[in-house]
């Protein structure tokens, strides 16, 4: 497969194609697959040795256990060793095997506008169709959509900047979701895929790109057989068909410039901005990167209209959110919630009213932070949640119901930072490891210093949230890391 | 717009690190080449502008209107990008390197850098392989200006990063020696390099 004229595209692919005929990657395939895209070798091999999945792993997948947190906490070991992987996105089942799985429907526990079963029609796109591209286009403005991958930017402002550039522009659609705790966008890609191609159709109805491009995670083999199904079923809808490609893992691919490096057969590493994505991305055109959940949005939009849409969550954030519920919760699972309802409300409808011992909640992962129970209160909007770290990001919640909990938890999150920073900037790559050790062995003396400069100096959003999990660990609990 | 840096105003062409070097004032920056793009790296040209946080090699100056270099924030926050540097350095002068070999000493002596404050992280790795020049890992801080200087600017591209996180390592060819990589001895990755970590041959001992 020849993406465009661009042949380092072909190198992600490539060494798919080798780990998959081969299941480890050898020397020879990559020199193989180096020649196929006209990369240097040496930067073929960086991309090979910067992508996890790719490694040799001795163990049969079978007999691998996931080492997520929700999994440890249900009793999977903690300490890291050969059979042990990452989250596994199944927290809801937790503990689960350390391979890729179905999301069952049962998992979906609250749903809304967006879980709502598929309908068989294409009222939203026909919609869309209707109105053409500039009133569509001033109807997602009007809907106050915000981006549902975390950061929660306008999506009609995004569409905006990229189409003034005035050049041929590529869509990009982010589903590599690779932080843990999280599996709303598995969710939707194998449960409400007809969702997804609707919102996707009129994306490429409204911004007509040259390329577009559905970036999935690499482990998440059962959400690429379902979209790869889906995207043949409703061939029809689209204007033309998306080219599919998947990962090769890492928690820093989930960063979109990273996303747009490893398209492009690049290391997987965040570029500088600007130039921002809009302005150039994905080889040099104006770029419009879009969450999985955000895209499902645009046919809620399109068939309720603004109004309506409106008319749930807030003025400032309307709409709903999917949260990944897991840890310490008797109905662990995926909640499609208005945005700005309490952390509270999460947990009555997740627990029960009986609310037992939960004590504290993990909000946005390793890149968020964590809240005791008497923040609950709290609501669930864009931004910070608290000024320690907390936030709302990707709509991951981890429940945790004790000190011991409280405590793996934190250093687990710091562990996760340490091991999956890319290397490229040196407050991450250095500093990461160093603030671990430091919460590990209680040695606090200059940590909250550190923890500043990794916050405020790193390259990229992943480096700037990390200190998040410990700085919130260390100001509701210091007497847990003494 | 005028770019007022350090309270004095000054011409705002190209990068915020090219106006604020363009002043006299020499800021670290341990991964910008002067003839090369930004890499955005090593996080060492860190200023305060318009009252956030930046690394000047990655701003146009156009965008920014005041620019304090000195202010205490960001010298501390300096400092700790510096002092994390020299935790990965076990030799730190930077003698009889490559020209710019002494860029990070400088760096570390400019912004008093506690070099001491970190346990120097093992890393070991020797390349003595090629005939020119030699490899030292305990003096690299992951620049990645070797590799630019060797791809982008003489489109060899014998090496790379590999390795993410903490074992990213400067590697020839898919993780040879340079003698059996498709280096061409060339020079541009010894005279890029801001430590003594790719020296050439009778340089340290």
């Amino acid at each position: 497969m020849a993406l465009l004229s661009f042949p380092a595209s072909n190198l992600l692919p490539a060494l798919h194609q080798a780990f998959a005929r081969d299941g480890v990657l050898l020397h020879a395939a990559v020199v193989e697959a180096a020649r196929q895209s006209g990369i240097p070798l040496a930067r073929a091999w960086e991309v090979a040795a910067a992508c996890p999945d790719f490694q040799l792993n001795p163990i049969p997948p079978a007999d691998r256990v996931c080492a997520g947190l929700s999994c440890i906490l249900a009793g999977a070991p903690a300490d890291p060793s050969p059979a042990s992987t990452g989250c596994q996105a199944r927290c809801y089942d937790s503990p689960v095997a350390g391979h890729d799985g179905p999301f069952h429907e049962f998992a979906i526990r609250e749903q809304g506008q967006v879980l709502f079963p598929d309908v068989p029609d294409w009222e939203g796109l026909e919609r869309a169709r209707a109105l053409g591209p500039e009133s569509a286009l001033a109807l997602v403005d009007d809907s106050g959509l915000r981006g549902r991958g975390g950061a929660y930017f306008p999506v009609g402002r995004k569409w905006t900047s990229a189409l003034a550039q005035r050049r041929p522009l590529a869509l990009v659609v982010n589903a590599e979701e690779g932080e843990p705790g999280v599996f709303k966008d598995r969710g939707i890609l194998e449960r409400r895929p007809r969702r997804f191609i609707e919102g996707l159709a009129i994306a490429m109805n409204v911004l007509a790109p040259s390329v577009t491009v559905v970036f999935v995670n690499g482990a998440a083999e059962c959400a690429r057989t379902e979209l790869a199904a889906a995207l043949d079923a409703f061939r029809v809808a689209l204007p033309s068909q998306p080219l599919v490609i998947a990962g090769g893992g890492g928690y820093v691919l989930g960063e979109e410039t990273t996303l747009l490096n490893a398209i492009e057969g690049r290391k997987p590493v965040p570029r500088l901005r600007p130039p921002y994505p809009v302005e150039s991305g994905l080889w040099g055109m104006p770029t419009v990167v879009n969450n999985v959940e955000t895209i499902a949005n645009l046919s809620v939009v399109f068939r309720e209209g603004a109004t309506a849409f409106r008319a749930i969550g807030t003025a400032d954030a309307p709409g709903t959110k999917l949260l990944s519920v897991s840890g310490r919760v008797q109905r662990p699972g995926l909640y499609e919630v208005p945005m700005g309802v309490t952390l509270a409300d999460v947990l009555q409808v997740a627990h029960g009213p009986a609310s037992g011992n939960v004590a504290a909640v993990l909000a946005g992962g390793p890149s968020g932070g964590f809240l005791p129970i008497s923040e609950f209160g709290v609501r669930l909007l864009p931004g910070l949640l608290h000024a320690t770290g907390a936030v709302t990001g990707s709509g991951g919640l981890v429940f945790l119901d004790s000190a011991s909990d409280i405590r793996q938890a934190a250093l687990a999150m710091a562990a996760f930072n340490a091991a999956e920073s890319c290397g490229k900037c040196t407050p991450c790559r250095e500093g990461t490891p160093r603030a671990c050790d430091m919460l590990a062995t209680g040695q606090l003396a200059g940590l909250n210093e550190l923890l500043d400069v990794i916050g405020a100096a790193s390259l990229c959003g992943l480096g700037q949230m990390a200190p998040g999990p410990i700085r919130s660990a260390l100001h509701f609990w210091p007497e847990l890391f003494r | 717009m005028t770019l007022v840096i350090n309270g004095r105003e000054c011409a705002a062409g190209g990068s915020l690190l090219d106006a604020v070097l363009a002043t006299g004032i020499d800021l670290p920056h341990l991964c910008k080449d002067d003839n090369l793009p930004a890499i955005g790296a090593c996080r060492t040209c860190l200023v305060e502008a318009d009252g956030r946080i930046v690394a000047a090699c990655s701003v146009p100056a156009a965008s920014v209107s005041r620019v304090e270099t000195e202010a205490q924030r960001v010298v501390q926050l300096r400092r700790g990008v510096l002092e994390l540097t020299a935790g990965m350095l076990a030799r730190r002068d930077g003698t009889a390197g490559g020209p710019c070999s002494r860029a990070a000493a400088e760096a570390f002596a400019r912004d008093a850098a506690d070099v001491s404050r970190y346990h120097v992280r093992n890393r070991d790795h020797v390349d003595n392989s090629n005939a020119f020049f030699s490899f030292h890992e305990d003096a690299c801080i992951l620049c990645g200006r070797c590799v630019v200087a060797c791809h982008d600017l003489q489109h060899i591209g014998a090496i790379g990063l590999a390795g993410h996180g903490t074992k990213a390592r400067v590697t020839p060819g898919a993780g040879v020696p340079f003698n059996q990589s498709i280096c061409t001895s060339c020079g541009s990755c010894v005279a890029a390099c801001p430590t003594s970590a790719l020296r050439p041959a009778g340089g340290l001992p």
